[in-house]
């Protein structure tokens, strides 16, 4: 391939250093090809898989009797195989994708040995292969989000080893002056998990603390791997992606400096809030209800600078994909964490804690804010990749419908069951059974929106596969888009 | 903000914070608390499980009951733990010293277990239930555990351990020929035994209710 | 971009097509710059969000920190406070009994029905409504052996729960099953669990209904 400078020259030897950091960005983009795609192939496989045991876990509660004879399809392990296969399969490959990329362009440098990231793709999905059939096999250690076994977790320490340090050299080779604020994040991300990790490994695993200081450690770490790996992943492709679409600047550097210190020092002590009312000490109770508090600011310093750089192009909505499912995941994110926040006030926290608001809360941030925000940051990057365009719009936009209505009806019913059951559970006189069976209608809405939801994964995964296998065509093209953007709509003559 | 090391430092600090307030201040403050001796008794308390209710715990581990049952009550007034029997005081820290891996659990598709033991003691009633929950307690959606049990020929004697089953749920479930029993495995036992072992009724120092002062002098 | 050799810069490859390089150049231009940072002043408004943020945090952790002591789990308390309480208020027996009702309520189902074949009713039962001798003794030791109740035959094991629970809760839960469900029972006095407790001290192991029907 030629290089950037001979490229640009080849279009006009006068060509604008715009166009020749254009050229550059395609050399990047062809450097990273390989491992990206590895992993975001890896992270869609995953991804069915995990659906695949949403769904059965979610008829499993309001028809209990389903595949009951199967001791490794047990509720207790195909719930723990589900969400270690969306967390650590899905959700960590397409974060290390899309991290890869975006960083590899903000550095402005080509994603050196490229090799090391595909090994590591290798080590990790195998350490998560290995972990999920241990769990369905009985071996789930039991601490919630630590679940895979501790024979795996070695691969995925080699896998996380080689990635942080690909991540250094690419940061170290930065050609770009000034850091732009999603490399903040991810730089804070690809830090912080294996801090989270290793911590919950030793005082969990290998030398476990003593009584409930586990549970301390088991929820610092949980509830980071949300707020300090996925968070500001999801966060730097939000504010990497729309500026871009758009082509305007990000509202505000300022907010973005606030937004970012006050995530890093208030959403770590937030985690302490799954323990309210728990066997540990009242002071880090109330010093995580605190904390959840004042992540408040964060979450609207980022809303208002998304917000702001948005207004005045909300048309673009029409028409980009990787727009639509970004801002619908970036709005999530505003909502989820306000309803966050109120949750980790003691007397909410007295009706929510132990129900299935919590389940819904917990989909809304993962699914409607992260993983929305990563499928928009994957058509995106595709085409880039590939120099090939989505081949259908159709299945873009069953894609979208389906796992949008899906999500926001799976978070808005579970929250209203949710919210009745831990009514009706601080009411003593209505017998246990009872409150359960009230449940059943919303869990029943839930294993529907999840079928929705599965249609659009599976619209998804068609369009990526076709994608790959399909030819690279000749001539020039234009973007899948929804709709045509309204600056090439024809005008009507006059 | 586009010095490296700085935001390096900024990160590592930020981190650094809430690992040494939340995990290594709690650590250090009551990381090594230990049983309380009872002198009147002379036993320590919480008491130790036999070996096979440690054998249980690696069963209700391994089947994920977490995810459906809590293991720890609220204090009175918060909730209605306390007033649906599922304990009589708050559980607090001491109470889980002697646990290898503790199991607060984050939901309550099911009642909490903590005392579960003290709650319901029959050994029976948990096998019946183990088997299929809709049978002991219909309206249940909890998981049926047929797995942990075996449908075998009578060898010489019926096992004391064969479970009562009503005889038309048996007729039903083509349980009921002649000649054979349902007996539970060795991994239904031990989760029984460690379920049984689940009580936190001694009345620790620090677990004493707090009864707010009502106006004037409270002695 | 045309076919001439003599345009290419001497030594360098032909790296692409010119197909290809017709696709990239319109990939490549189409796409926006990199994304920029505008400079836009931080509101006021959220100065002030802020300030009131933290100063409602800042409070709310002086008051619920329990004095920072790790044996505090109860957030109303604060330090020197563990003692001024004093015993809570004796509670209505109705209400202990309620609360202790849950633990037989496993068996016997909140409605006192029981369940068919296996475990008795209480509604309505003569046992529960009968001699208070008799229905101690089963809470303090157990139940085994077939047994009559309203004219069904059961045949079952009932734990014992004498040491489980203290008298005033056996006698307010015996209390509470004997005036509930339509039941019209007297009630049963703390000081009589006493008694007979201390009478069945030497027993071990659960009473037959045979043994019980030969108590008056």
């Amino acid at each position: 391939m030629a290089n950037a400078q001979t490229l640009a020259a080849s279009l006009n030897p006068a060509t604008s250093p715009d166009t020749v950091a254009r050229a550059e960005l395609r050399e990047i983009d062809a450097s990273a090809r390989w491992p990206v795609i590895i992993f975001l192939v890896s992270g869609l496989i995953w991804l069915l898989i995990g659906t695949g045991f949403a769904l059965i876990s979610s008829i499993k509660l309001h028809t209990p009797d389903f595949l009951g004879d199967y001791q490794w399809l047990t509720f207790g392990r195909a719930r723990t195989a589900h969400l270690n296969s969306v967390i650590y399969g899905w959700s960590t490959n397409v974060a290390f994708a899309v991290a890869f990329w975006l960083m590899a362009r903000l550095s402005r440098a080509k994603l050196r040995h490229g090799g090391l990231l595909i090994v590591a793709a290798c080590f990790w999905n195998l350490g998560v292969t290995i972990g999920v059939i241990g769990i369905l096999a009985g071996d789930s250690t039991s601490i919630e989000w630590l679940e895979i076994p501790p024979y795996a977790t070695p691969l995925l320490f080699v896998a996380y080893a080689l990635v942080g340090v690909w991540a250094i050299i690419t940061f170290r080779f930065r050609k770009s002056e000034h850091v732009y604020v999603s490399q903040w994040y991810l730089l804070a991300a690809l830090f912080w998990f294996p801090w989270l990790y290793s911590v919950a490994q030793i005082m969990l695993i290998f030398e476990p603390a003593r009584g409930t200081v586990q549970a301390l450690v088991n929820w610092w770490f949980a509830h980071n791997v949300l707020g300090l790996w996925f968070t500001p992943i999801g966060l730097a492709a939000a504010y990497y992606f729309i500026p871009k679409v758009l082509g305007k600047p990000i509202h505000s550097y300022y907010l973005s400096v606030l937004g970012f210190w006050s995530l890093a020092i208030f959403y770590n002590w937030a985690g302490v809030h799954h323990l309210i009312g728990g066997p540990v000490p009242a002071w880090v109770i109330s010093a995580g209800i605190a904390a959840s508090i004042m992540m408040v600011i964060p979450v609207v310093v980022t809303a208002i600078n998304h917000h702001f750089t948005m207004v005045g192009s909300f048309g673009a909505l029409r028409s980009s994909p990787t727009l639509r499912f970004v801002v619908f995941g970036a709005v999530n994110y505003t909502l989820v964490s306000l309803t966050g926040s109120a949750m980790a006030i003691r007397g909410f926290n007295e009706v929510t804690h132990f129900t299935h608001f919590t389940v819904a809360h917990a989909h809304q941030g993962m699914y409607a804010f992260f993983t929305m925000v990563m499928f928009g940051s994957v058509y995106y990057i595709m085409p880039r990749l590939l120099l090939k365009e989505w081949p259908s719009a159709t299945l873009i936009r069953t894609h979208f419908w389906a796992t949008a209505i899906g999500i926001t009806f799976y978070w808005v019913e579970l929250s209203i069951g949710g919210w009745i059951q831990g009514t009706e559970m601080n009411n003593a006189s209505i017998p246990f059974i009872d409150v359960v069976q009230h449940t059943i209608p919303y869990l029943f809405l839930r294993s529907v929106s999840g079928i929705v939801i599965t249609i659009g994964h599976v619209a998804f995964a068609i369009n990526v596969v076709w994608m790959l296998f399909a030819r690279r065509p000749a001539g020039a093209t234009a973007p899948t888009l929804f709709h045509p953007p309204a600056a090439l709509q024809p005008t009507p003559a006059r | 903000m586009n010095r490296g090391p700085l935001i390096f430092l900024g990160i590592f600090f930020a981190l650094a914070f809430s690992w040494t307030g939340v995990v290594l201040t709690n650590q250090i403050q009551f990381g090594s608390l230990t049983p309380f001796y009872d002198q009147n008794d002379g036993k320590t308390y919480p008491e130790k499980r036999s070996g096979l209710a440690e054998r249980g715990r690696l069963v209700y581990q391994d089947l994920g009951c977490l995810y459906c049952h809590s293991q720890q009550v609220r204090r009175p007034g918060f909730g209605a733990d306390t007033e649906r029997g599922w304990g009589d005081r708050q559980s607090v820290a001491r109470d889980y010293v002697n646990d290898k891996r503790v199991y607060l659990g984050t939901m309550r598709t099911g009642p909490d277990l903590r005392n579960i033991g003290a709650r319901q003691p029959s050994a029976d009633w948990h096998y019946l239930h183990l088997f299929d929950p809709r049978l002991t307690s219909p309206g249940s959606i909890m998981a049926p555990f047929g797995f942990l049990y075996e449908y075998r020929k009578v060898l010489g004697e019926r096992s004391p351990k064969a479970l009562k089953l009503p005889a038309d749920y048996a007729r039903r479930r083509g349980l009921d020929q002649p000649g054979y029993e349902l007996v539970p495995t060795p991994r239904a036992e031990a989760l029984v035994a460690y379920l049984l072992s689940l009580k936190d009724t001694y009345d620790f120092p620090e677990a004493k209710p707090y009864v707010p002062k009502t106006g004037g002098g409270a002695k | 971009m045309s076919a001439d050799i003599s345009d290419r810069p001497p030594g360098e490859p032909a790296g692409a097509s010119d197909e290809q390089l017709q696709n990239i150049h319109s990939i490549l231009l189409r796409e926006k710059p990199e994304p920029t940072e505008g400079y836009s002043p931080l509101p006021l408004m959220l100065l002030g969000l802020m300030s009131g943020l933290v100063f409602f945090s800042a409070i709310y952790l002086g008051r619920y920190s329990g004095g920072f002591d790790p044996l505090v789990y109860d957030e109303r308390i604060l330090p020197g406070m563990l003692e001024a309480g004093g015993p809570p208020a004796a509670q209505d027996p109705k209400i202990i009994g309620k609360r202790v009702f849950t633990n037989c309520a496993t068996c016997h189902q909140t409605t006192g029905l029981g369940l068919p074949g296996a475990y008795p009713p209480l509604a309505g039962s003569e046992w529960a409504q009968g001699t208070e001798n008799r229905i101690i003794r089963i809470l303090l030791n157990g139940l085994s052996g077939p047994i009559t109740v309203e004219s069904k035959s059961f045949n079952n094991s009932m734990p014992a729960f004498g040491p489980l629970l203290r008298d005033d809760q056996i006698a307010a839960v015996l209390t509470y099953v004997r005036s509930e469900w339509g039941n019209n029972a007297p009630p049963v006095s703390p000081d009589k669990v006493k008694d007979i407790r201390a009478a069945v001290a030497s027993r071990s192991g659960p009473w037959s209904p045979d043994e019980l029907l030969k108590i008056p």
